[in-house]
């Protein structure tokens, strides 16, 4: 309709058209709640409906990547170079580093599915086995495993949908190598591996856990800060480590789900290096909805999704001890500008997931809860102004 | 078993070429014509060997359809029809058919003229193949011949651009061509009827790409030119009068206006007229907004574009220039072009496909120095920029289409087999037909399950339905009893005394005649009662009838009882029953060979 194209229109002129170096906007058929890297220039990602799912292997647009001679490449679409069904939904997919393999949890129970990206000879993906999660306490509510991964020979995975639960499983025999030693019934929003042997576990709840598969050693816990006095409602935690050579300089970001976000060293969890206050909605979000990430390859910068349509970028260096607001160094408001979007009712478009490139420092993609997948290459605006 | 065959012609795996043989119901069609833009030789014409190995194509094609103007669909159009030869009907769109031969003659200046190739057709070959061309309308069939009959329907991605339906009997085919599924800024989106074609056939190439959205590409076109007229150069933007020049017009004169640019725009006069003499003509196949506005103002009247006169390539300051041909090798665009590529401010803007040999095929591939006439070299600082607008259906795309045309089996064309597996089981998954993916110079063949339909006659119908019974329930056939006639091209199913009838023949009454032996020590009349007792006890549900003639009655099979001469003990008994009684009457011929029972009375 011509209104549509009017406002199609004015997104191009919106800010769009000064703030990035690269934009690329597309449509999934189903909406996806993870991305995740299979190499520098593919991404797996997988829909989430209760029952027939796709996953799909895709390769970023060679214009992306080149970089010299940006202007006589054209192609600027993806390339569905891997796809596979599955019957269930896809709410955990982790790449095992140095092999074609990947693992999925459904979020429903604590076991994972494993399967084969395929290679030059195919463009099937196939399920070739399945890991059985433990469950140690019966009678507590299932929850979706969370899933690490770190390159390793030969391959392993630590998963885990709670605290008691986290284990380290050989792919290929399917064989604990490790359990981590602990009663507690803690649900996991996230695994990290900080080095090839110390792991750091976030839990919904705030409770942060670093342990060593070498040793059977209880986990080190560290509680999260004490909630403000006016929320009545409980409230949830996401967390990211920094990967760095040392893992003892790693540095451990903690966001809450009113907004709240605190930086701690590994050494000293308890204590916060700085805070702040961020500037998210904090309409009521579930477990699975919200993201934090460390940039990779760009200091102390932090992307946060999940609240809204919106992706920001905050400059956590900036922060201090004391808790004060802080605006984002940059926002990527494009999955919740669509033209198909109306106010009658319509549910809000969320973003479902986002992630940095590994090498590229301002390279992110990110998809949002209507199929849309952006890729992205945001210019800081801060530092081009101080020229 | 009635069957469809498909055979992408090609050599090897190379996609850059379309040209499809359909067999069906005894017709060979020929779908698209074309040219592989990568070769210099006779690699880039299709492989015709497949249909005869010499000679004319003309008694092997029942005709040839051409989907759009493309080159790697109507490249290789002329030398198909005038130097191997074919003489036969070639089906286009009208758009097609007036736009065909200026690419034609486009490109073979190009390769003839420009490349000195020798194995080429002429301008008298492109015109002699234009005179076959029979134009179509969309939504229009079109009898081919008897049997044979084509509809073509829109597919968006370029003016006149089609996707053709081809029926013979209750078999068909439908054919894409290239189409878009999303609607553009001067096309619609291609559309079908639910039309349940046997066979569906869809380019893959793209099948397995998802498309950077169209806002994107725009945003990325709109930034590249307004930087360039910031820092004060000029953009060149060379284009063929009715590819995607109305696209980007469209698109900048919005963009000017929202922006309150001041910078000037022009459109090459020449570009101007004969788009606009195309578009009056073909109005009806660009989208409901264009045609709205059409109406209100003429195609070209845009209040921030204005016509080029050659002088203005040398005014300074910033400025905008769309001008012919498309791919820099000759007029216009080239003239331009060569004044303004010293100046890295400037920029050109190529938005389509360069053929080999032209200075757009050159720059884009990086070439920074170029050879011109009387050996002058061309240095080439302006910035590059290769951009890519054509419209294609993607993955989502073909599974859209698919949902509308509801094809019994899918066939893609020019995809590599071990990379299509993926949406062959999507699309076996969804759809629950068949995918068929045949290597170029493949045959696949595909069974068809066609109805017959057959015209039954009032009569018997009513016969049918006096008999009683059940309601005829489709889940539990009913034998039925009738003559199935063929004459001409109908079938009809009649009564047997109606085909009689009809035929001019009389009906016979076959009788068959048995004689049984059997020993019974009483009298003709009391063995003759025997028997009926006995057939009553064992054929119950049976109408039994003892006669005061002397004979016995089963349904209408007769039975005497007689005693033979040399001795009253061996009776014969003489059975006799009608063709239709042929089951019974063999029974009960077996039945009472075996005697009858002692303990009758």
């Amino acid at each position: 309709s011509a209104a549509m194209e009017e406002a199609e229109f004015d997104d191009i002129l919106d800010d769009w058209f000064i703030e990035y170096k690269d934009l690329h906007v597309y449509q999934l058929e189903h909406p996806t709640q993870v991305i995740e890297w299979t190499s520098g220039r593919t991404v797996c990602v997988a829909g989430f409906s209760p029952s027939k799912n796709e996953i799909l292997e895709l390769r970023l647009p060679r214009k992306l990547f080149a970089d010299e001679n940006k202007g006589l490449c054209a192609e600027r679409d993806f390339k569905v170079v891997h796809g596979g069904f599955t019957d269930r939904p896809v709410r955990c997919l982790r790449h095992v580093p140095g092999t074609r393999c990947a693992v999925t949890g459904d979020g429903l129970s604590s076991n994972l599915q494993v399967w084969d990206l395929g290679g030059d000879d195919s463009d099937v993906i196939r399920r070739t086995g399945s890991i059985e999660g433990r469950r140690r306490r019966t009678g507590v509510s299932e929850g979706g495993s969370s899933i690490a991964a770190r390159p390793s020979s030969p391959p392993q995975i630590l998963h885990g949908a709670q605290i008691s639960d986290v284990q380290l499983t050989e792919l290929s025999s399917g064989q604990t190598l490790y359990q981590l030693e602990s009663d507690s019934a803690d649900p996991l929003s996230s695994l990290h591996f900080l080095s090839d042997a110390v792991f750091l576990a976030g839990c919904s709840n705030g409770n942060i856990y670093v342990a060593d598969t070498r040793t059977s050693a209880a986990p080190q816990l560290s509680p999260p800060p004490p909630p403000p006095v006016s929320s009545g409602e409980s409230v949830l935690w996401w967390t990211d480590a920094s990967a760095g050579p040392d893992p003892s300089g790693c540095r451990v970001v903690r966001l809450s789900s009113s907004g709240q976000a605190l930086v701690s060293d590994l050494r000293n969890l308890g204590g916060a290096v700085s805070r702040a206050q961020l500037d998210v909605q904090t309409l009521r979000c579930g477990p699975d909805d919200v993201r934090v990430s460390w940039a990779p390859a760009l200091d102390d910068c932090i992307a946060v999704s999940g609240f809204s349509g919106a992706v920001q970028i905050y400059d956590a260096s900036v922060w201090t001890s004391e808790l004060q607001e802080a605006r984002p160094l940059f926002e990527h408001r494009g999955h919740a500008v669509s033209p198909e979007q109306s106010d009658d009712g319509v549910p809000p478009i969320l973003v479902t997931s986002h992630v940095w490139h590994p090498e590229r420092p301002r390279t992110l993609l990110s998809a949002a809860s209507d199929g849309s997948v952006h890729v992205w290459d945001w210019v800081d605006q801060s530092a081009a102004d101080k020229r | 078993m009635p069957e469809i065959k498909v055979t992408p012609l090609g050599a090897g795996q190379d996609v850059g070429r379309s040209c499809i043989l359909v067999s069906i119901g005894g017709k060979n069609i020929m779908l698209d014509c074309g040219m592989h833009m990568g070769y210099n030789d006779d690699r880039r014409f299709p492989d015709f060997s497949y249909i005869t190995q010499n000679g004319r194509l003309t008694d092997f094609l029942d005709c040839v359809i051409i989907s759009h103007f493309h080159l790697d669909h109507c490249g290789a159009l002329p030398y198909m029809s005038e130097m191997v030869g074919y003489d036969g009907p070639i089906y286009m769109t009208h758009p097609t058919k007036a736009i065909c031969p200026i690419l034609l003659e486009d490109f073979r200046k190009i390769t003839v003229d420009k490349k000195g190739e020798t194995n080429f057709f002429t301008s008298q070959m492109i015109k002699d193949c234009m005179k076959k061309v029979i134009p179509l309308n969309l939504h229009q069939t079109v009898q081919v011949d008897d049997e044979l009959e084509i509809k073509a329907y829109y597919a968006g991605h370029v003016l006149g651009a089609a996707m053709v339906h081809i029926k013979v009997g209750s078999e068909s085919v439908v054919y894409t061509g290239d189409y878009n599924m999303t609607p553009d800024r001067h096309l619609g989106a291609a559309w079908i009827d639910k039309c349940r074609p046997d066979i569906l056939i869809s380019e893959s190439t793209y099948a397995t790409t998802i498309r950077d959205s169209k806002r994107c590409r725009e945003r990325d076109f709109l930034k590249k030119v307004h930087e360039t007229i910031e820092r004060g150069g000029k953009v060149l933007i060379p284009v063929f009068a009715l590819g995607r020049a109305q696209e980007l017009c469209i698109l900048l004169e919005t963009f000017w206006e929202r922006m309150n640019l001041k910078a000037p725009i022009y459109f090459s006069t020449g570009l101007t007229e004969k788009a606009n003499h195309y578009y009056k003509l073909f109005i009806t196949w660009t989208n409901q907004k264009i045609r709205k506005t059409f109406v209100q103002r003429n195609m070209f009247e845009f209040k921030h574009i204005k016509a080029f006169d050659r002088s203005y390539a040398d005014n300074p300051g910033p400025m905008v220039v769309f001008a012919t041909p498309g791919m820099l090798h000759a007029g216009q665009s080239l003239q331009i072009f060569k004044k303004w590529a010293g100046n890295e401010k400037n920029m050109v803007i190529m938005p389509g496909y360069c053929v080999q040999g032209t200075i757009g095929h050159k720059i884009l591939n990086g070439q920074r120095k170029l050879e011109m006439e009387g050996r002058a070299t061309l240095d080439v600082k302006l910035q590059v920029e290769y951009m890519s607008f054509s419209a294609h259906a993607d993955a989502k795309g073909i599974m859209q289409l698919i949902r509308m045309a509801e094809p019994r089996n899918m066939v893609l064309v020019h995809g590599e087999a071990v990379k299509m597996e993926f949406l062959k089981g999507k699309i076996e998954q969804e759809f629950s037909i068949d995918c068929y993916m045949p290597a170029n110079g493949e045959t696949i063949t595909v069974t068809t399950n066609p109805s017959v339909p057959v015209d039954i006659s009032l009569n018997l119908l009513k016969r049918e339905m006096a008999l009683g019974g059940p309601l005829p329930d489709p889940k539990k056939p009913r034998t039925m009893h009738g003559t199935l006639i063929m004459k001409e091209n109908s079938l009809k199913l009649v009564s047997s005394e109606q085909a009689l009838k009809e035929l001019g023949l009389n009906e016979h009454q076959l009788r068959f005649t048995c004689r049984v032996q059997l020993q019974d020590p009483h009298s003709d009349p009391d063995t003759l009662h025997r028997i009926y007792t006995h057939l009553k006890s064992v054929l119950k549900g049976y109408t039994i009838q003892h006669l005061p003639d002397g004979t016995v009655m089963v349904e209408s099979i007769v039975i005497k009882v007689s005693s033979s001469a040399e001795d009253t003990n061996t009776k014969v008994l003489l059975l006799s029953w009608s063709y239709q009684d042929e089951d019974l009457g063999s029974f009960l011929s077996t039945l009472l060979k075996k005697g009858l029972p002692s303990g009758l009375c």
